[in-house]
């Protein structure tokens, strides 16, 4: 007997995600016979690509493994369809495979937490609940966690525990289905697994031995997943995994400490970060993708979308001059391309006029304008010592050196409160170098100073507050290297300065240059992250500053001498894995949220470890969505 | 004096954006001289043994960023300093006015135990420049109003005086501490062999 024939599923799909003791309380269509039965809801994709929630009846499961507990369902369900393909069919499995529930993620318009993460409701018609499932652990909340990696979100004003569906399948396109790889990776590995074990550190009496059972579950199934599809060969998922599981439980060994008393144990909890995830990076936003992006008239609608791939993975260089504009607010998005060509003529006429106001100035002008004088002077020394071994910039006469220097001096006119500052010939180089042409160079420069103008105050108080910021997140993130600085006078992170001020130019050749700041101008996955680009760095380092033991002087040195010696990649792909450390850590600060622009825990009592419905909450959820939201300025209904 | 103990001079270069402080440091330190040096961004130091009175030394010497916005940062690396060097474009007048900020700016953020007798140095650079605007006079006129800062005319690209320079600057930061170190014992012999040097060397350097 083929399957194919008999089964109303396709052939070929996997489970992306599992949960048991779930019960079918309620289906519009479906006879009471099948209600009230206990199976377990998954999230599973098809050969095509689509995904489903699917309920699935345990007497699917134990037909083929009677002897079986339902808590290893995952492992049992493998084996099923194993035996299904080998053809060892029954009636009864026929008829258990006809009580399937399959909700199309397509079609999922909205869904409900409700009685204290207890039951779920999904609807894809409004106005109509047509599935209640009963989650018998009472952990709702990890499979909506699960879901919203795969469906874009919304909570809704009047009713917090409603999530409308914004995006619907978000796989349809090619893009997007690279995303929701990652995101599976990135986010449904760690932070379930995670949510899990801290889940367990935290309520060790009631959840050990269920939480325990959760967990060997979902490892189980990331395992599974992964060791049928590895991540593009790149690395070992399923021991990446497991290693992961090994260290939380170690860590959970060496951070807790046990007072015993009469009638019962103080477990007390030390906090650490969680394991760092390994987070590959993705390819450079490709020119057929990037085409793909735009409609017919040119506008890009998956604005989102772009700065998730371009985060993931850059821009190929061949589409740099066009996507920089757009990330530089040069173009806004979802202008079409007469706009931009209207936009292009009358900021092409803003230019020249701003040029021609310091280019008619006289010599007797200048000479009694010393401000203006003081200003030209600086630009034209700095733009003579700016890359010139760069081929671009090198030699003399060199015509270029000459476009710095007018677009410098344009610059002033345009903001001449700020004027010229030391660090902005080094900012515009690169733009220069890569887009050719003085006009697009100025107004990219003028976007690109618009995100760090703060680093050229007067006072330098935006300097100082990131250094601050800095030796904030680097005390909780790599505590003992922050505790060494600070005992060697350096806890002032005055030695990441450079680094600062021109967002790392001095660090980086041109080409790596160019790929960091492009991942750094999506704005995502938090803000600030170029400060998590520093506690990457000084966390590869914290090793030799340490063992070492490096005082002020020689902790200035190694930090300059790290120039052109770093590895653009492997920062990049840290410094996410900080991140989301960060954001998972159950002992996350305020004072850390702030720096990253998540909300606040004043704002967000409903922590992640927090099941209590009876609180005053707002709208906010915990962790990262919140930053994902805040940072993508992705509005909640 | 015949301390046998290793020494260690801190020397901070200030001055101007773009009067020369990297390239200074570099012609001292490896005798080169580049225009591709970059504007320096925060600070950054180079190291030297050099031999001052048959004693070894080692000669910190640290660049900051010449942009006045930049110094409430540069304070960080002042502490400890052993001697300051001021450093002006002889082609550039404002370099030249700037110098009595700098030095007073030094003077309040390192706050030396002895800010009278706190050793400074002053280099007038670029003289292989043809357009110059500050006069060797002007400048030693400066300096001698100043308690009789010693006064070097330099040239990083061509390496003018600036072995010279450093080597003074070197003995009076040398002789800062052990003054420091002999509470004072003998503090106007030690300062006047100082200048006395110094005199002697502008009066063969001297541009004018």
């Amino acid at each position: 007997m083929s399957c194919s024939s008999t089964e109303d599923l396709p052939d070929q799909y996997k489970e992306l995600f599992t949960q048991d003791g779930v019960l079918l309380k309620a289906c519009i269509g479906r006879p009471i016979s099948d209600l009230n039965s206990i199976g377990m809801l998954c999230v599973v994709q098809n050969s095509d690509g689509t995904k489903c929630i699917e309920w699935r009846p345990n007497d699917l499961i134990t037909i083929d493994s009677d002897t079986q507990d339902q808590e290893w369902a995952v492992v049992n369900t493998i084996g099923r369809r194993q035996r299904t393909l080998s053809g060892n069919m029954t009636s009864d499995y026929a008829a258990a495979r006809a009580r399937i529930v399959r909700i199309p993620l397509a079609e999922l318009k909205t869904f409900k937490v409700t009685r204290n993460n207890q039951q779920m409701q999904f609807s894809t018609k409004s106005g109509v609940w047509q599935n209640t499932f009963y989650f018998q652990h009472g952990n709702a909340e990890i499979f909506v966690a699960y879901l919203k990696n795969h469906v874009k979100t919304a909570k809704t004003r009047h009713d917090r525990n409603t999530y409308v569906v914004v995006e619907s399948n978000i796989d349809s396109q090619a893009l997007n289905k690279s995303f929701t790889e990652l995101d599976i990776f990135t986010e449904n590995t760690t932070d379930v697994v995670w949510s899990l074990v801290s889940n367990f550190k935290q309520r060790p009496y009631e959840t050990t031995m269920e939480a325990f059972s959760k967990l060997t579950d979902i490892v189980w199934s990331v395992l599974v997943y992964y060791g049928n599809e590895g991540l593009n060969g790149k690395r070992d998922v399923s021991e990446e995994v497991a290693d992961l599981l090994t260290k939380s439980m170690s860590a959970l060994e060496d951070t807790t400490s046990i007072t015993k008393s009469d009638e019962y144990e103080v477990i007390t909890v030390k906090p650490t970060l969680p394991p760092r995830p390994c987070i590959p990076r993705g390819t450079p936003l490709s020119t057929e993708k990037w085409e793909g992006l735009q409609d017919t008239e040119g506008r890009i609608l998956e604005v989102e979308g772009v700065k998730q791939l371009i985060f993931r993975g850059g821009v190929a260089h061949s589409i740099r001059p066009a996507v920089w504009k757009y990330l530089l607010d040069y173009y806004p998005w979802r202008s079409t391309h007469s706009e931009i060509r209207k936009i292009q003529k009358r900021k092409t006429e803003e230019y020249f006029s701003m040029k021609l106001q310091w280019r008619s100035i006289t010599e007797r002008q200048e000479s009694r304008f010393s401000e203006y004088r003081e200003r030209k002077s600086l630009v034209e020394k700095d733009v003579n010592r700016t890359d010139r071994s760069h081929p671009f910039f090198a030699g003399d006469n060199n015509p270029n050196v000459l476009l710095l220097q007018d677009i410098l001096m344009t610059y002033v006119m345009y903001n001449f409160d700020l004027g010229y500052v030391q660090g902005m010939s080094d900012v515009l180089a690169p733009l220069l170098l890569l887009l050719g042409n003085e006009v697009d160079s100025f107004w990219c420069f003028a976007g690109f100073m618009e995100k760090i103008a703060s680093n050229f105050d007067m006072d330098q108080a935006g300097m100082k507050q990131q250094l601050l910021n800095l030796q904030q997140l680097l005390t909780f993130a790599v505590p003992d290297l922050a505790k060494h600085l600070a005992s060697k006078d350096s806890g002032n992170m005055y030695f990441c300065f450079r680094w600062l001020l021109v967002w790392f130019k001095r660090e980086f050749s041109f080409s790596d240059i160019m790929r960091l700041w492009e991942v750094l101008w999506t704005g995502l996955p938090c803000a600030n992250f170029h400060l998590l680009i520093c506690v990457a760095i000084l966390d590869a380092e914290k090793d030799v500053l340490i063992s070492k033991d490096y005082g002020f002087n020689e902790i200035l040195k190694h930090v300059n001498d790290l120039s052109m010696c770093l590895d653009i990649d492997k920062i990049l792909s840290t410094a996410e894995g900080i991140y989301h450390q960060l954001m998972s850590a159950p002992h996350l600060t305020d004072q850390i949220r702030i720096i990253l622009g998540i909300p606040t825990a004043a704002n967000n009592p409903n922590d992640r470890n927090e099941e209590s419905e009876s609180e005053d909450l707002g709208d906010e959820e915990p962790g990262r969505e919140n930053a994902r939201n805040q940072a993508n300025g992705y509005t909640r209904i | 004096m015949s301390s046998r103990k290793k020494v260690l001079l801190k020397v901070i270069i200030l001055g101007d954006s773009g009067v020369g402080k990297t390239s200074l440091m570099n012609q001292f330190v490896n005798k080169k001289f580049s225009n591709q040096y970059k504007a320096t961004i925060g600070a950054d130091f180079l190291t030297k043994e050099v031999i001052v009175d048959d004693r070894i030394v080692t000669m910190q010497i640290w660049d900051t960023a010449g942009q006045e916005r930049f110094q409430s940062l540069g304070v960080a690396f002042y502490r400890g300093a052993d001697c300051c060097v001021l450093v002006f474009d002889v082609t550039a007048p404002n370099t030249f006015k700037s110098l009595e900020s700098w030095r007073d700016e030094f003077l309040i953020q390192a706050s030396p135990r002895d800010p009278d007798h706190f050793p400074f140095v002053i280099l007038g650079n670029k003289v292989d420049l043809d357009n110059r605007a500050v006069s060797a006079k002007r400048a030693q006129q400066w300096c001698q109003s100043k308690n009789d800062i010693p006064y070097f005319e330099t040239s990083a690209k061509e390496a003018v005086n600036v072995e010279l320079a450093f080597q003074t600057i070197a003995r009076n930061a040398l002789a800062q501490e052990t003054e420091a170190e002999l509470y004072n014992e003998f503090p106007d012999q030690i300062k006047l062999n100082a200048n006395d040097n110094n005199r002697n060397r502008d009066g063969d350097n001297c541009a004018c």
